[in-house]
């Protein structure tokens, strides 16, 4: 009995801040340092863009990951918070409005804020599918208001702004990108902080109650309703921060920023990153930005990629690619780590041979049917490949169809080294 | 003289043409423990989940301590001191033994809905949690994830979230079902001990545990209550007797 | 009057058009439970395929085996995909649709590229079945009319006459009864799934000619036929029969008449602002109904979901 309370003693000590510290003072040391080893223009935007996209990503899963409420719509409230940006900063150039621009974020989150208020008090009455839809018709909504209501979303240009007009802030005037990294990179830290504390709250635990289990968390107390509404608003305030970050970016906010297709496209990054692990949504931005920017460059059908990258993962990794790293901690702690390697090592091979031969294929069939007439030849890997031409295509196929084959017969011996690898021997501690 | 714990007037619940429960008059006092019986099909989910507010009564009314709480919503009718647990187990499996009991007590320790307290860091919730953790003895579970935990360890949580929140007025849902009998004599007696000085309303079909724990017996069937009284005198009345062997024999055929 | 009759007739077309995507969409949801989200990409698939079909051997084989290409697509996913993707909840499976959806939109600009394809109207159909008062009334249109209601009621004797129909609607409500009862619920579904997807290629293939083939419109119509069975209430097939009729109407009577605000507002004795450009309810002054026309059926499902959030025709919880 003595020794359990001093195991209980043990426990209940509070957890020391340093330990718990330490990955966000990494972390924002990383963001420090990231524009000296990407000192380029291009690279500081890239950067901005994904750190725009994590907030964005962060405040989406704080209802899909945490408040297991799925919506279509939630664009809008990104993009509210950064048209109301855009104007205040018209109002700093235009109307002497005093507003530091380092203050600006916290406007745009209080503005999406009230939206989400607003909409919540009767989107979220019910969960689910229902609610799914309404977001929808929401974001529908508002996304055609926005060529009907000129005076606020400024019709089919948007509504553009100057972010240097206001108040110097400790010497900056925030022209240059470099500044306007640092100013996304706190920001970043500060939103994410907000997000990951607002997890550890009474709120945010009884979110994911209401989340696994609307019925039992009511005989907790807590009404579904309320617990809904109240994930919403925060997800909207966070939301607009990401939206003010866009605004002071790229000093432009258009129709585009409240469409289906940006709400898609933050459903698409938070999945792929993983909705039950808070850091899921950073990797899904980092991997999604990645994507869009470099293999963009490379080829045309990224996006045919990229809706096939995600469906398989709906399909066969529905935890995402942070599930994916996660489902190793468990060899990795039982030791057994070393097993996997030379299993996943002669799977490599094959494999590369499939994702290579298979993308081939689309890229010949794509280019032979859509590129200009006389454009006979395309840069596939470095090679140059006659797109007209049958041998090309048929090697390709051929290398697809043996692959997988391949593939097919190391999988047995795959999932048994797995099994291995995760099997805790009895009686060990 | 207090109010009755839960006194039901002449409830009726019907669903379109089907009626369910057909005019229940009860009444339970306070500390009393009652069990309601029942062939299958007669409507005990359908009383239970009029009592707690998850369907709201065609007519009749719902009385907790003397107040009419038809049409409340669960989670108000949990606030007022009635708490439940569920015949499918109902426990909130991604989360850590002691997180599901910590869920459980945020509401009544008056954290409603703070997000700006740190959960981890408020001893008292902490505290508390462990003591209702060692009342259920699933202290040596208590980091383990909930899904993974046995049948029975389940129920006992199940039973522990329940208690959790400090409800004087407890409902139990088949607490027992598909229990072996040890861990059946087990459950009872840790219901026994969680339970004492608060009013406890099970439904039960392990007769062994009815016998056990109730101070009185309701028979329910076809929507409608046939004896009240107290065990020895239920298991003699020709009226139960009949109402079970009548619906053995139907089934016979 | 006769302004009034023509648009009472093309309201009637996109109200059917509408209710062949509600129809089989209800039927799916009812049914599996998962709101299918890329229901409006199987009818572009009609669209596409009819279009190609039609290039080789006319049109209206075009109209017979569209639709069965893609019911066996349909069945397909079910099978394959969506089944798989069932046992992880109702989230994952819309979800699942949505990148569904997604890929399709890919898929078929992968192969017929992004601008619009010249799909055209049977020539046998390409005459005025009648005018109204000098509006000439297509007669590709009162075959829309023709093939939507034909659809409803072979819809309808199915589920109510014959014996596949009951056991669907058995399935419905208890699909492990049914089970038990010897009936292959697996398979009832992937037909079901298989029939909802053929119908709205049928959509597909007849709306293609008129409202224009091209990428984006899954993405135009998607969004309004689920707001439609939000209206209609979810589940209901008589509701969905309604809304879509009703916003069928709603948006083409929007599009007729164009009633201006500014007329309305200095009707009832408010002054137009001198300058308009520089005012803050510019919009408001210029707003004209057929402005407000594509925003009107997202309006209605706001007031529906307000005043009776299981909308029209939709059963309440208890």
């Amino acid at each position: 009995m003595s020794v359990d309370n001093q195991s209980l003693a043990q426990r209940r000590a509070p957890l020391v801040p340093i330990r718990s510290a330490l990955p966000w003072l990494i972390a924002s040391g990383f963001l420090l340092l990231l524009p000296q080893v990407f000192p380029s223009g291009a690279g500081l935007t890239i950067m901005n863009q994904m750190a725009i996209t994590i907030v964005f990503a962060l405040a989406y899963n704080m209802l899909l990951g945490q408040a297991g409420m799925l919506s279509f719509g939630h664009a809008v409230y990104m993009g509210l918070g950064g048209f109301f940006c855009m104007h205040l900063l018209n109002q700093v150039e235009y109307n002497d409005l005093y507003l530091p621009l380092p203050l600006l974020p916290l406007f745009g989150g209080l503005f999406g804020l009230f939206f989400a208020f607003l909409i919540g008090s009767f989107s979220t009455r019910r969960a689910g599918t229902v609610f799914a839809m309404i977001s929808l018709g929401v974001g529908e909504l508002i996304a055609a208001c926005s060529i009907i209501i000129v005076v606020f979303f400024g019709g089919e240009e948007g509504v553009s702004g100057d972010r240097t007009m206001g108040p110097e802030v400790l010497g900056f005037d925030f022209a240059s990108q470099l500044e306007v990294y640092y100013l996304t990179a706190i920001w970043l830290v500060v939103a994410a902080l907000g997000m990951y504390l607002f997890s550890r709250t009474p709120m945010g635990r009884i979110a994911n109650a209401v989340r696994d289990n609307e019925e039992r968390a009511e005989f907790l107390g807590y009404s579904q309703r309320y617990v809904r509404w109240i994930s919403f608003c925060a997800s909207g305030f966070f939301c607009g921060i990401a939206g003010a970050l866009f605004a002071i970016n790229f000093e432009i906010l258009t129709e585009e920023n409240l469409n289906l297709a940006t709400s898609g496209s933050i459903l698409l990054i938070t999945f792929l990153g993983g909705v039950g692990f808070f850091i899921g949504p950073v990797i899904g931005a980092v991997v999604f930005t990645l994507l869009q920017t470099v293999l963009s460059l490379y080829t045309e059908i990224w996006q045919l990629y990229l809706g096939i990258l995600f469906v398989l993962t709906v399909m066969f990794f529905p935890f995402g690619l942070t599930g994916l790293i996660a489902m190793h901690f468990r060899p990795w702690n039982l030791g057994k780590f070393g097993l996997l390697v030379r299993p996943y090592a002669v799977m490599a091979v094959p494999a590369l041979v499939f994702v290579s031969s298979a993308v081939a294929v689309m890229e010949i069939l794509f280019h032979a049917r859509h590129a200009s007439i006389g454009d006979e030849e395309m840069n596939l890997f470095g090679l140059t490949i006659n797109t007209h031409s049958q041998v090309p295509l048929l090697v390709a196929c051929v290398a697809v169809v043996v692959s997988f084959l391949v593939i097919k017969r190391l999988a047995p011996g795959l999932k048994e080294a797995w099994d291995e690898a995760n099997h805790q021997e009895r009686g060990a501690p | 003289m207090t109010a009755a714990a839960i006194q039901l007037h002449d409830l009726q619940k019907s669903f379109g043409l089907a009626r369910i429960i057909q005019g229940v008059d009860l009444s339970i006092e306070q500390g009393e423990r009652h069990a309601i019986i029942g062939p299958n099909g007669a409507g005990k989910s359908t009383l239970f989940n009029l009592i707690t507010g998850k369907y709201v009564p065609t007519a009749g009314q719902v009385f907790m301590h003397g107040q009419d709480v038809g049409g409340l919503k669960p989670y108000q009718i949990n606030r007022m001191g009635l708490s439940r647990s569920f015949q499918i187990t109902n426990i909130f499996a991604k989360m850590t033994v002691f997180e599901n009991i910590r869920c459980g007590l945020l509401w009544s320790m008056g954290y409603k809905y703070s997000f700006w307290h740190l959960i981890n860091r408020q001893r008292a919730v902490s505290e508390r949690a462990d003591e209702i953790l060692e009342n259920i003895n699933m202290t040596a579970r208590r980091d383990e994830l909930a899904g993974v935990l046995t049948y029975a360890e389940q129920r006992a949580l199940e039973i522990g979230i329940t208690i959790a929140g400090g409800a004087d007025i407890i409902m139990l849902d088949e607490p027992t079902a598909g229990m072996s009998a040890s861990e059946t004599s087990y459950m009872v007696d840790l219901i026994r001990k969680v339970t004492k000085d608060k009013t406890l309303i099970i439904v039960e079909h392990d007769m062994g545990v009815v016998f056990d724990l109730a101070d009185r017996i309701s028979v329910l069937v076809y929507g409608e209550i046939i004896a009240t009284d107290t065990p020895q005198k239920v298991r003699q009345s020709a009226a139960v007797q009949e109402a079970y062997l009548g619906s053995a024999l139907e089934e016979a055929h | 009057m006769s302004l009034f009759i023509v648009n009472i007739l093309d309201g009637l077309v996109t109200g059917l058009l509408l209710f062949m995507l509600c129809s089989g969409l209800t039927l799916i949801f009812s049914m599996m439970g998962v709101l299918n989200f890329a229901h409006a990409s199987f009818y572009m698939l009609g669209a596409y395929f009819g279009y190609q079909i039609s290039t080789y051997v006319g049109f209206w084989p075009g109209l017979v085996l569209a639709p069965v290409i893609v019911g066996v697509i349909g069945a397909a996913i079910e099978r394959y995909g969506l089944r798989r993707v069932h046992q992880y909840g109702h989230v994952p499976e819309l979800i699942f649709t949505f990148g569904l959806a997604l890929l399709i939109e890919e898929v078929v600009q992968f192969f017929w590229g992004k601008s619009q394809m010249a799909f055209e109207a049977p020539e046998a159909l390409k005459f005025a079945a009648f005018s109204i008062a000098g509006n000439a009334f297509p007669a590709y249109k009162l075959f829309m009319i023709f093939i939507a209601i034909g659809v409803f009621l072979v819809l309808l004797y199915i589920l109510t006459k014959t014996r596949i129909g009951m056991i669907i609607q058995a399935a419905l409500s208890y699909p492990e009864t049914v089970q038990n009862l010897g009936h292959n619920v697996p398979l009832i579904f992937m037909g079901v799934f298989g029939v909802g997807t053929a119908m709205a290629a049928i959509a597909g293939v007849i709306a293609g000619p008129v409202l224009g083939t091209f990428p984006g419109m899954a993405v135009l119509l998607g969004s309004i036929v689920f707001v439609t069975i939000v209206i209609g209430g979810l589940g209901s097939l008589w509701g969905a029969l309604a809304a879509s009729l009703l916003i069928g109407w709603l948006q083409t009577f929007a599009a007729a008449y164009n009633l201006r605000m500014a007329d309305l507002l200095t009707a009832i004795g408010l002054s137009e602002p001198v300058d308009m450009a520089e005012s803050m309810l510019s919009d408001l002054w210029t707003l004209t109904l057929p402005q407000v026309g594509p925003i009107l059926p997202y309006l209605l499902m706001i007031i529906v979901l307000a005043l009776r959030p299981q909308g029209l025709f939709g059963k309440r919880e208890t």
